[in-house]
């Protein structure tokens, strides 16, 4: 089926189990391979019939209270903090194994991601999302201007989570969203990381092995576009909507199965930029402070995340831009270095960094192609995507020169000096751009704030109507 | 006094080439690999970098010439802007990084478009064959006169070894793919035809406007200004009834050359194209009500390439064969690269791909960096393909392939004793799959419609 034939065969092979709805299933039917590092996980063979909740039956979180459900997050979140929790720690042990970042990296990204299960968070997402949460927990009543009554419900959808193999913040997330719809959810996880969604579920389990958001939960994996699986899942009498990251083959495969009744709620793959005025170049502190500012958003995540910056549109001549660039260097080798990421540099891009920094008169490197940080000044955006820390510098005249560069893959635009964003968003947002920050602040965002230009929340609940007649005058 | 290089490149015309083991090779290939090195170590200016970048004035072993060896991907490492905006001179002082030979002027007023480019510099001895990638981005490869010469004589040493069959001018030769015209695939389709095709029954060429590099180009850029989002909805619309028109000539080449075969089938064929393109003529041949026992018994068959990826049946290969009458001996095969310009053909009794003496095959690991561990005198590896094809003259001979392979340095079954790879060469990037998700990408996943 979709055993991978391994590249290698001497390495051991890591169980990667499976979480059903309150169960944990082990086994090694299959050998699956990590795209990254080229690791085997064994996984059981997919249970088909426990991935599926009867439309008979309502969902198991339907009439459990959100105040309930949120107790529930935030006692997960403290025992996922808890460094004496055994499933944590071997979980994380295990992804280390699979994924490409370093372990301090993985675990303190566990950490912050266990961080977003804060009470008053987790409510400010609901209350952004929902322009009246009690629609989660119960019927709304409504009465429009002729005095027609209906009840609004958010009803309990059913859906199928296609991960990412980036972020683990992402699996936290998730869940918590997933909970807070009271939805029954069933995760895919990816090959980069197919271990922290269940040791987060099975943290859960033993808090209360019967609770219904435990019931309300199954995490996965198969290899993504395996058809003998997703032409049999992936369907509206079995899920109302698949909740899914990224673009390319990923998507293509999701979206031939989409239809009426099996809706697509996508987390497209996003490039962030940094957009930097003259006033930055002014003088040698103002260049170092803004270089270092500018170096954070390129290394959000060692660069891994869509927010993380991978073009800096710096505005001035050749000469203040490329002081400007060796100051960006320094710091984001700096960074590099603190971070412990020794990561080489991927072949192909190696190889069009060396042809760059032999057409010297267009373009200048400073570093070296060794994945220790690296900067390159052009005039206009390299072919590649710049990952792995290495930041691309384009030398503009004025930073509307950049406006040509913002399309509908831009996500977050790092700026300096900020006084002069007003000028700038409404033709970011028009390019198709989603989000604009101070330089440096790539990573945080205000809670509750829209992602890919949509409150999620609200697009993956079943909108309910229960229509009441007219009022009696 | 003769050189390794030119010691090992006579035995172009030696009918034991495959039959000298890697072992017995060995010392000369190194002497070779060092010829070549010093020769070119100074005027490659990407090699001088690698070089200086990994400390080597010479070449010792096989491990000296890994951190030398240039990726598949070197040779599309130019900006695309200088191909898209039509920046010549730009273009011109790439091709000085990995070209072993100063460019030569060539007129550079009113250049029409990169064909006219390509033909003037064609013009002044160096020709630039192109290889369409599946990231749209083509590898520009720079060539001698010396290369070509050799492709003529390669390419029917390597069919007439694989299949068994003499060049005697004999056959009428059939194509059944859209050929890119670059001047690498031009040479060998005139030495094929000089050699194989009777001079009284002019070969068919499939029915469709050339490929040029102009016409990938082209692609290219529309590719590039949908991403943009400069691209007008009329371009678009005018873009794809063109594509429209050509899938047309497409559809209407394979009911063509079907009709062409069944009208010389008495003839003595060879037939020629990818797998794709062989497998739908043979399907259109067959639905006309026609199969092997129409055929010359004495047919055969040349095949370029994998599978590319096209979607076949399980039994394309025989189902291709049945159609026309190929002999059971004659499934040729060859196994190469746009990179390099030799061929290593298939052995008929062994199923094996055999490099012949100039060729140096390096095992490497996944990543491309490290020589795999392996034994000259036996024993199967398997990593990353590598190769130095010590042929080439007008580029660097050294190349990290893209395949995952399995190459044998014991003697094969067909009785030949030098290197052979398996018959199931694959691709890593195929490997790797689609399981590739993440939240940070590239707005070429919002380009829908060019492929």
């Amino acid at each position: 089926m979709n055993d991978q034939s391994p590249i290698g065969t001497a390495e051991p092979v890591v169980s990667a189990p499976f979480f059903l709805r309150g169960e944990l299933l082990e086994g090694t039917d299959v050998i699956q391979k990590s795209r990254d590092l080229g690791v085997s996980f064994g996984t059981p063979a997919i249970p088909f019939a426990k991935l599926v909740h009867p439309r008979t039956e309502v969902p198991p979180l339907l009439n459990v209270p959100l105040s309930e459900i949120i107790d529930f997050l935030v006692m997960t979140g403290e025992r996922i903090r808890d460094p004496n929790n055994p499933f944590m720690a071997e979980c994380i042990d295990r992804m280390c194994s699979t994924h490409i970042l370093p372990r301090e990296v993985v675990a303190n990204q566990a950490l912050y991601a266990a961080s977003y299960l804060d009470k008053r968070r987790l409510m400010a997402e609901v209350e952004q999302n929902f322009p009246d949460p009690a629609a989660l927990d119960g019927w709304v009543p409504k009465q429009d201007f002729t005095g027609r009554k209906s009840f609004i419900r958010a009803f309990a959808p059913r859906l199928i989570h296609v991960l990412p193999g980036n972020s683990p913040g992402v699996a936290v997330k998730s869940i918590a969203q997933g909970a807070m719809v009271k939805a029954i959810n069933l995760f895919k996880m990816s090959s980069a990381d197919p271990f922290t969604m269940v040791a987060i579920l099975r943290i859960m389990a033993e808090i209360d092995p019967h609770h219904p958001i435990v019931k309300s939960m199954s995490a996965v994996y198969w290899r993504g576009g395996d058809d003998t699986i997703e032409r049999v899942l992936y369907r509206p009498q079995y899920f109302d909507k698949i909740v899914a990251w990224g673009g390319g083959d990923a998507i293509n495969n999701v979206v031939k199965y989409l239809g009426p009744g099996f809706q697509l709620v996508s987390f497209d793959p996003k490039t962030s930029i940094s957009m930097i005025g003259r006033e930055a170049l002014s003088d040698d502190a103002t260049m170092d402070a803004v270089a270092d500012l500018a170096s954070a958003d390129v290394m959000t995540l060692n660069q891994e995340a869509c927010v993380a910056s991978r073009y800096q549109f710096v505005e001035g001549s050749e000469a203040d831009v490329d002081q400007f660039c060796a100051r960006l260097h320094h710091h984001i080798a700096r960074r590099a270095a603190d971070s412990g990421d020794v990561r080489a540099m991927e072949m192909g891009m190696k190889e069009e960094i060396e042809a760059l920094m032999m057409m010297d008169d267009d373009y200048r490197v400073w570093g070296k192609t060794d994945g220790k940080g690296l900067v390159i000044r052009s005039e206009e955006p390299v072919d590649f995507h710049p990952i792995n820390k290495t930041a691309n510098v384009v030398r503009v005249d004025r930073l509307d020169d950049a406006m040509r560069w913002v399309n509908v893959a831009t996500q977050t635009v790092g700026f300096s000096p900020f006084v002069r964003m007003a000028d700038y968003r409404d033709r970011l947002a028009s390019g198709g751009a989603q989000r604009v920050v101070q330089l440096g602040e790539a990573g945080p965002s205000t809670i509750g704030n829209p992602h890919d230009a949509m409150y999620p929340l609200h697009r993956f609940v079943h909108w309910m109507v229960h229509e009441d007649g007219v009022t009696a005058e | 006094m003769t050189s390794a290089v030119e010691t090992l490149m006579a035995k172009v015309r030696d009918a034991d080439r495959f039959d000298y083991s890697a072992n017995e090779l060995h010392a000369t290939q190194i002497v070779a690999l060092n010829e070549r090195f010093q020769d070119r170590k100074d005027s490659i200016k990407l090699l001088a970098m690698r070089a200086r970048e990994a400390g080597k004035e010479a070449i010792t072993s096989l491990a000296d010439m890994v951190p030398l060896l240039f990726p598949h991907t070197a040779y599309k490492s130019y900006p695309e802007s200088y191909l898209i905006d039509e920046k010549w001179d730009r273009m011109i002082k790439w091709l000085g990084t990995v070209s072993p030979y100063a460019i030569q002027p060539i007129d550079m007023d009113g250049i029409s478009d990169i064909d006219d480019w390509i033909a003037r510099l064609q013009g002044v001895g160096h020709f630039i064959s192109c290889s369409s990638g599946t990231t749209g981005k083509s590898a520009m490869l720079l060539a001698s006169q010396k290369d070509m010469d050799w492709s003529k004589i390669d390419t029917v040493g390597v069919f007439s070894w694989g299949s068994g069959v003499e060049p005697k001018q004999d056959r009428m030769m059939i194509g059944c793919a859209p050929v890119a015209t670059v001047p690498k695939n031009t040479i060998i389709g005139q030495a094929q035809t000089e050699a194989f095709s009777n001079p009284d029954w002019p070969r068919w060429n499939y029915p469709v406007p050339p490929i040029t590099v102009g016409s990938l180009t082209r692609m290219v850029v529309m590719r590039k200004k949908m991403a943009d989002g400069t691209a007008m909805p009329d371009e678009i619309a005018a873009f794809e009834s063109t594509s429209a028109e050509r899938q047309k000539m497409l559809d209407d080449a394979i009911q063509l050359t079907a009709e062409e075969i069944i009208e010389h089938r008495d003839k003595k064929l060879m037939v020629s194209g990818l797998w794709s393109g062989l497998f739908a003529v043979a399907k259109a041949v067959r639905d006309r009500g026609y199969s092997a026992k129409d055929f010359n018994p004495d047919n055969c068959i040349y095949v370029g390439g994998g599978l590319k990826r096209a979607q076949l049946p399980a039994d394309y290969k025989e189902f291709v064969h049945d159609t026309f009458n190929i002999p059971a001996n004659r499934d040729f095969q060859n196994y190469s690269m746009q990179e390099l310009n030799s061929g290593m053909p298939k052995c008929r009794e062994g199923n094996r791909y055999h490099v012949p003496p100039w060729i140096v095959p390096f095992i490497l690991d996944k990543r491309g960096d490290t020589l795999m561990p392996h034994d000259l005198k036996g024993g199967e590896v398997e990593g990353r393909a590598a190769f130095f094809d010590l042929s080439l003259d007008g580029r660097w001979g050294g190349v990290i392939s893209g395949d995952k392979i399995a190459l044998d340095y014991s003697p094969c079954v067909c009785g030949n004793r030098g290197p052979s790879v398996r018959d199931d060469i694959a691709r890593f990037a195929d490997l790797e799959g689609d399981d590739k998700i993440g939240c940070a990408g590239t707005v070429d996943a919002y380009v829908r419609g060019l492929s």
